[in-house]
């Protein structure tokens, strides 16, 4: 019974997050509107930011409650506490199998989608902010673990490629559920798209910002919770079997060779002028 | 925290079932009291579903644990989830009729406390670091990734006519 004695042990950290919990829920859900829609605020965003006050690493001055031991006992416990949410997920898309399948073309290929990362994000970086090779890492992918895991392999995460994917892998940390709740919180206020491809993206292959953006979705279409919570349910499970191979030899091969052939010749005559 | 989660995904962890026994229990009990401040669920139903709950999650990681070739933890648990409430799965009107009882936002919320407060001090150096344009290519990292998904999927769903 050492895990037991183990957790006891940590029995601020978990209090601390009962505390927290509890506050956020009995705040709810609340509704801003913003534009043409409206921003929904979720009781799992203001439970970050109140643990993320209270951690002595982000505010060293309030720290005197949970110390290091705590925050290094937390990141573990994020992968178990994520476990009763993804089950609770699988639940959804059982019954609503038949849904699956009828929507099996889109929820194949809308994975393919993911490479909008590219088209957006890859222009900016090399042609509006002139970045270097960070540009690589950073753009690729959403940057989760999978994708941390193929740069480190390739460059290491010294090299400017993993410095680009680490920091944003450190900024969707930080702020990616708050960025994944108003980009659904608008796409379903503007009314121009099906909700069961709203709730297909949605399923990003990462527990935290899935939460965020179909919380955000059930709440503005609840008549379509069932299938809203199935599809992005069943993309992300696809995307945590496909994301590392897509990542690996699709969307990085591609990154590197635009990059080669626009900002790399760029790089190229910056270093041949100054060696003249 | 960033390496440690690297060796996780690419070399197959050995997961310590009792610990990891009692760790969802206490998780799912902090679940518990969330699923009935938040949503209001009576207690006595949102205690049965969580045990359903529970139990899928350990079914979940015994077989990643057990299974001959490797995925991740979440997969496997997905898959319990997905095959235990199948329509001709024995039984599975009763599971699905239990987990209803489980509010998956509520279930959300400690998972985030916990990331909340396992921010560590390279993650926030790194984020200073990293500057503004790091923080603009983020978020037009993750615009592109929704709004490409989104494309592709309602392109697709309009073709079917579906």
């Amino acid at each position: 019974m050492n895990a037991l004695r183990g957790q006891m042990g940590l029995w601020k950290l978990h209090l601390a997050v009962i505390v927290i919990g509890v506050v956020a829920e009995l705040i709810g859900i609340r509704k801003i509107p913003f534009g043409i829609g409206a921003i929904l605020l979720l009781p799992l965003l203001y439970a970050f930011v109140m643990a993320a006050l209270m951690n002595p690493n982000v505010m060293p001055k309030f720290g005197k409650f949970i110390g290091e031991k705590e925050v290094k006992a937390a990141s573990p416990l994020i992968v178990v506490a994520i476990m009763p949410f993804i089950a609770k997920f699988g639940t959804t898309i059982g019954p609503s199998i038949q849904t699956i399948i009828e929507a099996g073309p889109a929820l194949l290929l809308q994975e393919l989608g993911n490479l909008g990362t590219i088209v957006l994000a890859f222009p900016l970086a090399v042609w509006g902010l002139k970045m270097g090779r960070e540009a690589i890492g950073a753009t690729f992918s959403i940057a989760r673990e999978p994708n941390l895991a193929i740069i480190a392999d390739r460059y290491t995460l010294k090299s400017p490629e993993g410095t680009g994917v680490m920091g944003v892998y450190v900024i969707g940390t930080l702020f990616g559920t708050f960025i994944f709740a108003i980009l659904a919180s608008l796409f379903a206020s503007v009314e121009w798209f099906d909700p069961r491809a709203l709730a297909m993206a949605c399923g990003i292959g990462s527990g935290s910002m899935m939460a965020a953006c179909t919380g955000a979705l059930t709440e503005a279409i609840p008549a379509m919770k069932d299938e809203i919570l199935a599809l992005a349910g069943a993309s992300n499970l696809l995307t945590y079997a496909t994301g590392l191979y897509a990542g690996l030899f699709i969307a990085l091969p591609v990154v590197e060779k635009l990059y080669n052939a626009t900002a790399g010749k760029r790089d190229l005559a910056a270093t041949k002028n100054k060696e003249a | 925290m960033a390496n440690s989660t690297i060796a996780k995904e690419t070399t197959r962890p050995e997961i310590n079932l009792v610990d990891h026994a009692v760790t969802l229990v206490i998780v799912c009990l902090v679940g518990l009291i969330m699923n009935t401040v938040g949503p209001a669920i009576p207690l006595a139903d949102g205690f049965v579903g969580m045990i359903v709950i529970y139990l899928i999650s350990m079914v979940g990681l015994i077989l990643t644990r057990f299974s001959p070739f490797y995925m991740p933890s979440v997969a496997w648990i997905s898959l319990v989830g997905i095959v235990a409430t199948l329509p001709w799965t024995p039984g599975s009107e009763w599971i699905v009729a239990q987990a209803k009882s489980v509010n998956f936002l509520a279930l959300a919320t400690p998972a985030l406390a916990y990331a909340g407060f396992a921010i560590a001090k390279k993650e926030i150096e790194v984020a200073k670091h990293s500057g503004w344009k790091l923080i603009v290519i983020a978020c037009l990292v993750f615009f592109g990734t929704y709004a490409g998904s989104v494309l592709v999927a309602e392109g697709i769903l309009r073709l079917q006519g579906i």
